[in-house]
């Protein structure tokens, strides 16, 4: 498996876990300031990114000191495209949403699901792109 | 999975020729990772020109003497 795509994985599982640890923080305590639960999010997120970095890089250092070739970086760039049209729909269902019913903590929380599903998205596109034929 | 490139190749055949030269050997020779190199011979990726020539060069032979199109 190319280490981008292990790579892909391990980040995939990191904001899975961490989107639906957040979701349950903000279940929670719905009436909550919406800071609060954000910040034990991105602090895990930044934490949980780092170890595994340092983890995978630990396993296959000449691997992660190696630039993208040619392939990857097609991959990296198809990958990071389309997230970005996940992200753009999302974030106009979110304010469509907020014109049919203005609640600014909903349309919060609607741009945060969507900035976590596109970058989740994003690892998957990339999974599947390394194993199909470009 | 996503549709084949109808692009045919030797590398793997020109490998073995070629004292049995590893695919990472190979991908590291011509600047590619060993999986990008496994791409290319089960027809999953069909390399950029300069890698093409890149490979062809290495093996001392033609660019289409590796690779072909799909029929031909």
């Amino acid at each position: 498996m190319p280490f981008k795509e292990k790579s892909a994985w391990v980040m995939g599982a990191i904001m899975l876990a961490t989107g639906l640890w957040y979701a349950q923080l903000v279940a929670a305590a719905p009436d909550a300031p919406v800071i609060g639960p954000l910040i034990p999010y991105v602090l895990a997120v930044i934490v949980l990114s780092i170890v595994a970095q340092v983890g995978l890089a630990i396993a296959s250092p000449k691997e992660a000191n190696a630039p993208a070739d040619e392939r990857e970086k097609i991959v990296i760039d198809r990958a990071g495209h389309w997230s970005g049209i996940v992200m753009g729909v999302l974030a106009l269902a979110a304010c469509a949403t907020y014109a049919a019913a203005p609640d600014g903590v909903m349309l919060f929380y609607s741009i945060i699901g969507a900035l976590i599903l596109a970058q989740l998205a994003e690892y998957v596109f990339q999974i599947v792109l390394f194993r199909r034929a470009l | 999975m996503g549709k084949r490139p109808p692009i045919t190749n030797r590398v793997r055949d020109l490998r073995e020729e070629h004292g049995k030269l590893s695919q990472a050997a190979l991908g590291e020779a011509v600047g590619v990772t060993r999986h990008t190199i496994i791409a290319i011979e089960q027809g999953r990726y069909s390399p950029s020109l300069e890698t093409a020539f890149r490979i062809a060069r290495l093996f001392g032979c033609g660019v289409e003497d590796v690779f072909g199109w799909e029929g031909e």
